[in-house]
């Protein structure tokens, strides 16, 4: 299975070209599954078809298309990590102390994990069922926090897990020592596969990892769409560049709306965008001037750079 | 007469294994009492840092937390007993330290 990501400027052409990848390579004989993770979806207007978080087949071919509600995910995260909360401390809930946790699904940075989340679901299940999925992402800032965040927690996972091991550590040290190991009647652990903290902490370390590795490794590949205007390039800019600095693959970027592509501020855009970068090509897309509902059937070949690299 | 003595020697060597006994295990005490104390600054700083966000350190993103949230009851515990003894650490380093 590969995995592509479409990301750029809101309104440059992201699902459109998600969309039209999708079909290519469905019709080059690839099991390909698109799905959504921009709040505002597009997917399913542009296929003009209703769309829910369940994957659906359209018009019997081998296309699937999916909407992720991000709000959702992160209701559901947040409920199954609530409940075991209120069950672990329930004693607080005369205080109502559970409508404080309520709270937390407001706390930055839960929409990002819910998508990461789901995003790890998908890699997992849908490995073995789809030859390709084509994920429309949500604009650049967000987008760049979703795949920077598996690398951040990874960090921060690998500070905590040394701080407790050198707290079971100690903890080891005193139970051989004076014999104990156990507070007001609760035992305290001092064996890594004992302490439910750390077995949490490693269990957390190894999803993100894995959705890590798979974001660096060469079965994704993240594209940039940008316009013919010098803020969609700024944009690109900042993306390419935090691409880059993520360790991520990208080798195409796709110039899309191109009225004429000689046009000047065109070539200085690319010229622009490519200074330095050898490893990426750029795709023109020329400008379709009404958007018609056929639009992802277009005569370009976009999916060459993916056949290439596969 | 026997049976007399061999208890009062039984009984000497009770109180000589007792004593003995006790001062091993205040000594390992003694000995565990500045790890008990590292163990407990340890644990303070683990949620201190896991739960920056609230004290205004950096800290991991909040989900980390709130998936630990459920298994930290005795560090949070710690966490707040340093909290309500912090304006007199002094006194606790002394005390550690036997200082009188």
């Amino acid at each position: 299975m590969k995995t592509i990501f479409f990301s750029g400027k809101g309104g440059v052409g992201k699902s459109t070209l998600a969309s039209a990848v999708a079909w290519q390579l469905m019709e080059a004989g690839n099991r390909v599954l698109a799905v959504s993770f921009d709040p505002a979806h597009n997917l399913g207007d542009i296929f003009h078809t209703k769309l829910s978080h369940r994957k659906k087949r359209f018009k019997k071919t081998d296309l699937f298309l999916q909407e992720t509600d991000l709000e959702q995910s992160a209701n559901e995260y947040i409920e199954a990590n609530m409940s075991l909360l209120n069950e672990v401390y329930s004693y607080m809930q005369p205080f109502n102390m559970d409508s404080y946790f309520n709270v937390l699904k407001y706390s930055p940075g839960v929409e990002e994990y819910a998508a990461i989340t789901a995003m790890e679901k998908l890699f997992r299940e849908e490995q073995e069922n789809y030859d390709y999925i084509v994920i429309d992402t949500p604009p650049t800032g967000l987008t760049l926090r979703i795949l920077a965040l598996p690398r951040i927690t990874v960090a921060w996972i690998d500070r905590l897990v040394k701080l407790r091991k050198q707290i079971l550590e100690k903890r080891y040290t005193i139970h051989k020592l004076s014999g104990k190991y156990s507070e007001k009647g609760t035992k305290l652990a001092y064996e890594e596969s004992e302490d439910r903290v750390m077995q949490k902490l490693l269990e957390m370390r190894e999803r993100y990892q894995n959705v890590r590795n798979w974001l660096e490794s060469d079965k994704n590949s993240i594209c940039v769409v940008f316009n013919p205007d010098y803020l969609s390039l700024r944009e690109s800019q900042r993306l390419m560049t935090g691409v880059k600095e993520l360790d991520l693959p990208m080798h195409t970027v796709y110039h899309n709306k191109l009225d004429n592509p000689n046009s000047e501020i065109a070539q200085k855009v690319e010229q622009d965008l490519l200074k330095g970068r050898s490893d990426v090509t750029i795709e023109r897309v020329p400008d379709i001037a009404e958007p018609e509902p056929t639009c992802y059937i277009m005569d370009k070949n976009l999916i060459q750079t993916f056949q290439e690299n596969t | 007469m026997h049976g007399g003595k061999g208890g009062v020697f039984a009984r000497i060597l009770g109180y000589i294994r007792f004593f003995f006994s006790t001062m091993d295990q205040s000594h390992r005490n003694k000995v565990t009492e500045v790890t008990e104390f590292e163990v407990k600054e340890l644990e303070n700083l683990f949620v201190l840092l896991l739960m920056g966000s609230f004290t205004g350190v950096p800290s991991p993103p909040s989900f980390v937390a709130a998936e630990l949230l459920p298994h930290l009851e005795h560090e949070i515990k710690v966490l707040n007993e340093r909290a309500k003894d912090s304006f007199d650490s002094l006194a606790d380093m002394a005390s550690l330290l036997d200082i009188d």
